[in-house]
């Protein structure tokens, strides 16, 4: 007893108290479900009571392997690798070409054209999905857009199954191109003046610096930012929801959509939703894992 | 001064390639135009009645009328809306701010061997993605009675904010001295007393920068509220909007009405609060 009260000191009661609230909350929300859900996974729980109940069995794998067998599920992966390809090689060169030009003063009204990019990140996505599904629908500027070069054009893009995707993949690549644009920007600002100064008085040409000073200093920003592109591309589920909602024929769907129709669409199956969910859950892990080796092995030019 | 003019127009003269620069303008004006004119037509439809918008969708409305805008907050009763939005946005805000800070302040300054445990949990946290965990987060909320309730979807919020607020607030309050902390130790000042007199009132730059983050990501969330409620009386913005102007919606002025009103408020808040916002989104850009 004696060695306890000496053990609760002052300073761990202090620490205790004051992590708590922060711990406690975020252990609820985020570690608790993670585990959670991968125990829900392998039984046959499917709605009702949960501690307590004896119905449920531990049925192991079964979710995992219907899920692997099921064509909306490698439909929905497709699209989210499809936005993943999207931010990687569309949204982070554009991003980095916009904040070089800015940064550099290459362009006029950088200010300007800085705050029109980045404007439609803040924007709810909600507000911004119905806004372009109305602007692609037929009633939309786009269809009279291409009807005055190509008179008599059909918009089938809400329901052909093939080009449904490519409205969202473009509203995702004009959403946030923005947000890395920001990001270049702030740590293109961190790089020393003088630095290229000096570079230019010594003969460097645009090219040089921007090959030798400038992306060699912002190779792990370039990194961050893939992997806020890959875990990116696995939140993508509002602005899918209020496009197009993965129709037509669930062609448009994403895994977080496969997961939410799983659930709580027609008649819940809660087991196959959190089977979903663990995957959704490693597979950010593992594609994050992987940028990192490949950092560890190509790049290590940041100083 | 000088020198840097001269180094501009050199770059412009010698390496800033015509056809590269016409690229570059040619790529910026496009998304200029396409983030102003949809905006644009937005709010022109706005101003139509759904007769009239069938007949002109794109051009200048005949009639001006801002009739839609009264109809469509009734309707989607904005009034609840805001009011929800706002108590999710400030009260999210707060608690994130103040348990980050609290947590931080611990983190950086009072040893401990569990802070690299604890604190790596949360830094991991900043890669994991809520929506993987909408479904055990609605089971969770049904079988503790927290389904429909406030508490049930201010706590995720405040969960979510976590993990970048504890990241941010420990690197904050690590690069304050800890002769700091020590003197009012020697002073006598207990923990509690150096975190609220001391600490606290120094961390203003990381509390805008969190708070920033924290209320464009809670004001714009959609789907925990969508899948943590469903009763009118707890429904957010973003909730409402797609409820009132989804692909049911028969009314396009009305519709649309409602997607201004929805947007105004953050376009607003990002116009007066441009410098901060990119600070915030560039800081909260961390490694994971």
């Amino acid at each position: 007893m004696k060695r306890l009260l000496a053990w609760w000191t002052e300073e761990r009661r202090a620490y205790l108290l004051l992590v708590l609230p922060g711990v406690l909350v975020y252990w609820a929300v985020m570690a608790f479900p993670t585990v959670f859900s991968l125990g829900l996974s392998m039984t046959n729980y499917n709605g009702g009571v949960i501690f307590g109940n004896p119905n449920i069995q531990f049925v192991g794998l079964r979710h995992y392997l219907r899920m692997f067998n099921d064509r909306y599920f490698w439909i929905s992966l497709k699209n989210n690798g499809l936005i993943m390809a999207i931010s990687v090689f569309g949204q982070i060169p554009l991003g980095f070409l916009f904040a070089y030009v800015i940064h550099r003063k290459l362009i006029k009204f950088g200010d300007f054209f800085q705050t029109i990019i980045y404007l439609p990140c803040v924007i709810s996505t909600i507000v911004v999905g119905r806004l372009w599904q109305s602007f692609f629908s037929p009633y939309g500027p786009f269809t009279k857009f291409m009807q005055t070069f190509q008179p008599g054009w059909e918009n089938e893009l809400a329901y052909d199954p093939q080009k449904a995707i490519l409205p969202v993949l473009f509203v995702i690549l004009w959403m946030y191109t923005g947000q890395y644009m920001i990001i270049f920007l702030a740590n293109l600002q961190k790089i020393d003046p003088s630095l290229i100064e000096a570079a230019r008085i010594d003969g460097a040409s645009e090219w040089q610096v921007l090959t030798r000073i400038m992306l060699p200093a912002l190779s792990g920003v370039i990194v961050t930012a893939c992997i806020l592109a890959i875990s990116g591309s696995l939140k993508s589920f509002d602005l899918v929801y209020a496009m197009t909602a993965g129709n037509p024929a669930r062609r448009t769907s994403v895994l977080a959509l496969y997961m939410y129709d799983t659930a709580f669409k027609h008649s819940p199956n809660y087991p196959l939703a959190n089977s979903i969910s663990v995957f959704m859950v490693l597979l950010s892990f593992i594609l994050i894992v992987l940028v990192r080796i490949t950092e560890a092995r190509f790049g290590g030019r940041e100083e | 001064m000088k020198t840097a003019t001269a180094t501009r127009t050199r770059i412009r003269k010698t390496d800033f390639h015509p056809v590269l620069r016409v690229f570059v303008y040619t790529m910026v004006l496009i998304f200029t135009v396409l983030t102003l004119y949809p905006l644009y037509w937005l709010f022109i439809s706005s101003l139509k009645t759904n007769t009239e918008f069938q007949l002109n969708m794109t051009g200048w409305p005949w009639n001006p009328t801002l009739n839609n805008y009264p109809t469509a907050w009734r309707l989607a009763q904005f009034d609840t809306l805001f009011l929800n939005s706002v108590f999710f946005t400030v009260a999210s805000t707060i608690l994130v701010i103040l348990f980050s800070l609290m947590a931080g302040f611990a983190f950086a300054k009072i040893r401990s061997k569990a802070t690299p445990f604890l604190h790596g949990s949360f830094v991991i946290g900043i890669l994991l993605t809520l929506q993987s965990l909408m479904v055990p987060l609605f089971l969770m909320a049904v079988s503790t009675n927290l389904y429909n309730t406030r508490l049930g979807v201010l706590i995720p919020y405040v969960g979510m904010g976590m993990p970048i607020g504890i990241y941010l607030c420990t690197e904050f309050i690590r690069s304050i001295p800890d002769s700091v902390v020590e003197s009012a130790r020697i002073d006598g000042a207990s923990y509690f007393r150096i975190f609220a007199s001391i600490i606290a009132p120094m961390t203003k730059p990381v509390a805008v920068t969190l708070a920033i983050l924290n209320v464009s990501g809670v004001w714009n969330e959609f789907m925990l509220v969508n899948i943590l409620v469903s009763s009118d009386a707890l429904r957010t913005l973003p909730v409402g909007i797609l409820k009132f102007s989804g692909p049911l919606a028969s009314d396009h002025g009305r519709q649309f009405a409602a997607l201004t009103i929805g947007l105004v408020p953050m376009v607003i808040f990002y116009l007066v609060f441009r410098k901060q916002i990119t600070k915030g989104v560039s800081a909260g850009a961390v490694k994971g």
